[in-house]
């Protein structure tokens, strides 16, 4: 706490110093809903410079007193000019109005024409609501987690794996956040969609590299999802009624342009029709996601958010499967001056996923895994002049981990077979400053030290040295239990991190560094990322993974008005102390999981190509990736480098869309993915009739399955606007959209196994390989949305 | 638990698909393979020695014939065991020779020499519980996976002290159920080392795993009645259960919806070791059990 108030009063410090000038400051909202505007663009033309909003739409400029012609602008909206007189600080809160009335167009970048060149972030991927409805979605939904696997460096191991995989990073190293409160687990339906709700959100934005010391907490990327504030000019509902879910969102005014709420729902229900078919049987989510602001008066503003979300998969009345997540987000925006923007945030995020099988109460058996967190984050945002601005905050995190609450009924003998709960607090604080050196130079350079705590109370464990890849076994003599808030093991560290801009020409060259450091691991070892992964913090046998990155740049420009956008980046990534098995390792219902994992190193490198159209009746983008993800750890793969399961040497991405007319639109987007690699056996043998797999020279990942390419098209049809020469109060659109045009059967894996049927024995049994495709079938849907 | 996830594709499978597929494997050398899995049943036990074949050669494997296979015990005994008329399987027989393998606890040395190498093990016979009762209940129909009939279920306790493992094996009809997916076995009363549930009568769905699947694996198949059941319990080493255990996830492979959860091809580890350490390699298990035993047929 201490470093708290060290770090505030510099911010005061700062402000004094500066006093003589003066400062222009606001919000920019969108006129129509009342909705901040990220990012957008104040420019001062007199000194041909100026400022964007920050992520709560604030904005803050300071000057020589003086008269100044100052552009507010934002892309699809109308830019508005005013002459300021600007004799002492002065407040301006601006509107802007959208310039489309009929057909929305598609913004694939929601920020200034040339953003992309000028700006000195890199390895940034946004994507704002318009342009994710736009995309042919799987069973005519479209999803963000699904909608950024077309951009460059983000990929998925497959349909059906959860989450996604950034730069050659595993699902854990990403963090996701929702309105600041991190999720865990961002999947419905095995990763077929994901918690966010497009009716809800905002801005998505993905930050692959370079990530501003701000954040912390994983090595791959940031997802930094926003939620709508809601109308707070009109009540507003939308949603939409789909193939799979049903969707609703009201939004609006609790007092106008004062307080807003937001509430939005879904429910899937194959389960409601298939019914009579599934004897009880049934698979089905909902999520509700909520917020609700409160503008108390120039200087404060209040925000609620929560998302409330479950995923039911049930045998029958008694067994069954269900996951879900909860968080909740409380904020407070608070202008300690002009100039310096301040927010605090606490939000509590858990994940919990249980199993239960059996008859009755008398035999059965109940499973429960959990993580719940609990975060205190202040930040401050000092606009110091127009060529710097400062970012100083910390974030506090407490973490409860509860492997396992399982409890086994046999014959009414209940046994507790529950493991401890495991206990750690994270503390960070950074610095962070943006200089614009010249019209050319930009930097970003920060500090964040990031500290761990394991703490008791519970059982700290020992391991003996064993063979490496082997299981290793605990010491019972150096067992002991550690007191509540007892510290077992800190770890701390100082993650430097840099960009620069400089500009030649029409286009800039972009490069940064960047170190993390990761406190807590996604224990999973299966093919692909599940529902039932297990968070577990480092300990003092588990040390935290560190991640170093250097990319390297070329953004340009070209067209009228900027159209087109190009830009290829460089990465490189090597990390410490990623997380690897042992052989036949038992990460479930394990007291001691820490002795089944096992550390290597992991490098990651890249270079990616992105090629955007953002106006006109055409739009779209290409992304192709070529990469390398790479593994050596001690006791596999005879301790040579081998890929991981997320290796993709090719990956292309191409996504269009096309106005036909001023009411239909026609989308397509074409992926093409090089096999992954699993690990096959060579040999066969045979024991007590079964048949195993064997390869004497124990490769991992040594062959790829085949690649996985998918074209989806899809079709959009707004409904008539005009009725009887009068505007219809309802916007509606239908969809129709067909997912996996030609019907190719991607695999999610190529496994090797015995025929599965009894074996007379005497008699060969055979063995192959056979393909595994989730979705194998052209799939076609409809679904109708509206607004009103 | 795993039999139970395999109702996912019946819920949720109508997209998904799996069809065998040619793929070309690194070729690798033949090595020895050595099945030895001994019990104390009064019956000839056998050792099986063969080499490993290419993964797609699904012929019966080469045998190796020739070998001299014998088994000491800490008591002092010596088992020889003898290539029968089928080659590559040795046999030696208790009803027959004067030697034994002793009580539970004794230790046992396995010493195998072939072609110039020689091949040592151990193991040693732990004890096994008494299985109690096995008993038919009438179920109505739960799910798809679980239809109306007689199920069957076996009683019988884990012995109070951690660290006990069991194959737990199917006899229905006479008929060993062998399926991978009949493959059932056991960490004390539960099914794995890290959830210790110890010193108390079988986890539920260790009694209920008497009840073998269909064909298609998506059904539970009922007993009638006149149908026999007879439950064994091998009583086996921690190291031979992790063994089986991975074995398992080798081999219970029916490509549904469960491929999701399932993890990455490794290597059993084998307890076999060439005595030159850096001889020709060997895979396969040695393993002494103790067995118990009790049957029933469902009548009216």
């Amino acid at each position: 706490m201490r470093v708290y108030i060290i770090t505030f009063i510099f911010g005061l410090a700062c402000s004094v110093i500066y006093a003589q000038k003066v400062s222009l400051n606001g919000y920019v909202k969108d006129q129509a809903n009342g909705e901040a505007l990220i990012g957008a663009t104040v420019l001062v033309k007199e000194i041909a410079g100026g400022t964007t909003t920050n992520i709560y739409g604030y904005y803050s400029v300071t000057l020589t007193p003086g008269t100044y012609t100052v552009e507010f602008s934002y892309i699809g909206y109308n830019s508005i000019v005013r002459t300021i007189e600007l004799t002492d600080n002065q407040r301006l809160d601006i509107e802007l109005e959208t310039d489309i009335t009929e057909l929305e167009e598609i913004v694939v970048l929601a920020e200034d024409e040339d953003a992309n060149v000028k700006s000195v972030e890199m390895s940034v991927a946004k994507l704002d609501a318009k342009t994710i409805k736009k995309i042919p979605a799987f069973l005519g939904e479209v999803d963000v987690l699904r909608s950024i696997q077309l951009l460059p460096g983000v990929s998925s191991v497959g349909e059906g794996s959860s989450g996604f995989n950034v730069r050659g990073g595993n699902v854990g190293q990403n963090l996701v956040l929702l309105d600041d409160a991190p999720v865990y687990n961002s999947s419905h339906l095995f990763g077929f969609f994901s918690v966010f709700n497009p009716d809800a959100v905002k801005d998505v934005k993905l930050i692959k590299g370079g990530v501003p010391a701000n954040y912390g907490g994983r090595l791959s990327s940031i997802l930094d999802v926003r939620m709508k504030e809601g109308n707070s000019k009109n009540l507003e509902v939308s949603g939409g009624v789909g193939t799979v879910f049903s969707r609703l969102a009201v939004q609006g005014p609790i007092k106008k342009d004062k307080a807003s709420f937001l509430v939005a729902g879904r429910r899937s229900y194959v389960d409601l029709l298939a019914a009579p078919f599934t004897d009880g049987a049934t698979l089905f989510f909902y999520d509700l996601t909520t917020k609700v602001n409160y503008n108390l008066n120039e200087k404060n503003r209040l925000f609620l958010s929560g998302y409330f979300g479950r995923d039911v998969f049930r045998f029958d009345e008694r067994q069954g499967f269900d996951w879900g997540s909860v968080t909740g987000t409380l904020r407070w925006n608070h202008l300690f001056n002009d100039r310096l923007f301040s927010n605090f945030s606490f939000f509590v995020s858990t994940y919990d996923y249980g199993f239960a099988f059996g008859d009755n109460d008398l035999d059965k058996f109940d499973w429960e895994s959990r993580i719940l967190t609990y975060t205190f984050k202040p930040y401050f945002n000092y606009f110091i002049n127009t060529n710097n601005e400062l970012l100083i905050g910390g974030e506090s995190t407490l973490y409860d981990f509860k492997p396992a609450q399982a409890v086994g009924v046999s014959d009414g003998i209940v046994t507790d077979i529950s493991l401890d709960e495991k206990f750690s607090l994270e503390n960070a604080v950074y610095i962070d400053n943006t200089q614009k050196v010249n019209n050319k130079l930009t930097l970003k350079y920060g500090l964040r030290f990031s500290s761990f705590h394991y703490l008791g109370p519970g059982n700290v464990f020992e391991f003996e040295p064993n063979e490496p890849g082997f299981r290793k076994s605990v010491n019972e003599e150096a067992t002991f239990r550690a007191n509540r808030w007892e510290v077992i093991e800190s770890y701390a560290n100082l993650e430097p991190r840099a960009s620069l801009k400089y500009e030649i020409g029409k286009g800039s060259v972009k490069a940064s560094y960047m170190r993390t450091a990761q406190y807590i691991h996604l224990v999973s070892n299966t093919a692909a990322s599940t529902p039932i992964d297990v968070w577990t913090p480092s300990t003092n046998n588990l040390e935290p993974q560190i991640g170093d990155q250097y990319a390297l740049g070329y953004f340009r420009n070209f067209g009228v008005g900027n159209d087109w956008e190009f830009s290829v980046e460089g990465y490189y990534r090597d990390n410490q102390n990623q997380v690897e098995y042992v052989r036949g390792a038992d990460i479930f219902l394990n007291e001691f999981l820490e002795g089944e994992l096992i550390a290597g190193d992991g490098r990651a490198y890249g270079l990616e190509f992105s090629l955007k159209k953002n106006k006109g009746d055409f739009t779209g983008w290409l992304s192709y990736t070529l990469g390398r993800s790479e593994l050596q750890v001690e006791g596999i793969n005879r301790g040579e480098w081998y890929p991981t399961r997320f290796d993709q040497t090719h990956n292309l991405k191409v996504f269009g869309n096309y106005s036909l007319t001023s009411r239909t639109s026609l989308s397509a987007n074409f992926t093409f993915i090089t096999g992954a690699p699993v690990t096959a056996p060579t040999s066969r043998f045979t024991q007590q009739g079964f048949i195993g797999g064997h390869d004497p020279l124990e490769s991992r990942n040594n062959l790829r399955i085949p690649p996985t390419h998918r074209l989806d098209l899809s079709m959009t049809i707004q409904m008539k606007r005009m009725k009887k020469g009068k505007e219809r109060k309802n916007k509606d659109e239908l969809v129709i959209s067909l997912y996996n045009v030609y019907g190719r059967r991607n695999p999610f894996s190529v496994f090797f196994a015995q025929d599965q049927g009894l074996v007379n024995l005497g008699n060969p049994v055979d063995t192959q390989a056979t393909r595994f495709s989730i979705v194998g079938a052209p799939v076609p849907s409809i679904s109708y949305n509206f607004k009103f | 638990m795993k039999k139970l996830l395999l109702i996912i594709p019946v819920i949720i499978g109508l997209m998904a698909c799996e069809d065998p597929i040619d793929v070309n494997l690194d070729e690798a050398e033949p090595v020895l393979v050595v099945d030895a899995w001994i019990n104390n049943k009064p019956e000839p036990q056998v050792i099986k020695l063969s080499m490993t074949q290419p993964y797609f050669d699904s012929s019966q494997p080469p045998p190796v014939s020739n070998a001299t296979v014998m088994i000491s015990t800490s008591s002092g005994d010596i088992l020889s065991f003898v290539e029968s008329t089928t080659p590559g399987d040795y046999i030696w027989d208790p009803s027959t020779s004067a030697q034994g393998l002793g009580p539970i606890g004794t230790e046992y040395q396995l010493r195998i020499e072939t072609d110039g190498e020689t091949y040592v093990s151990q193991s040693v016979m732990n004890r096994v519980p008494t299985v109690d009762s096995i008993k038919f209940t009438f179920k109505e129909e739960r799910n798809q996976f679980q239809p109306e009939g007689f199920y069957g279920e076996f009683l019988s306790t884990d012995f109070v002290g951690e660290g006990d493992t069991y194959w737990i094996k199917t006899i229905k009809n006479g008929v060993e159920q062998n399926r991978p997916f009949d493959l059932t076995i056991a960490f004390d009363a539960g099914f794995s080392q890290g959830g210790v549930i110890d010193g108390v009568v079988f986890i539920q769905p260790i009694q209920d795993s008497v009840n073998p699947l269909n064909e298609e694996l998506d059904q539970i198949v009922p007993y009638q009645v006149g149908d026999s059941l007879y439950v064994e319990i091998y009583s086996i080493t921690n190291e031979a259960f992790f063994f089986l255990q991975e074995l398992q996830i080798q081999t219970q492979r029916d490509g549904g919806f469960d491929e999701i959860f399932t993890e990455p091809f490794e290597n059993v580890p084998s307890n076999i070791v060439n005595s030159d350490e850096n001889g020709a390699e060997v895979i396969g298990y040695f393993n002494v059990s103790a067995v118990s035993g009790r049957g029933r047929r469902l009548l009216n």
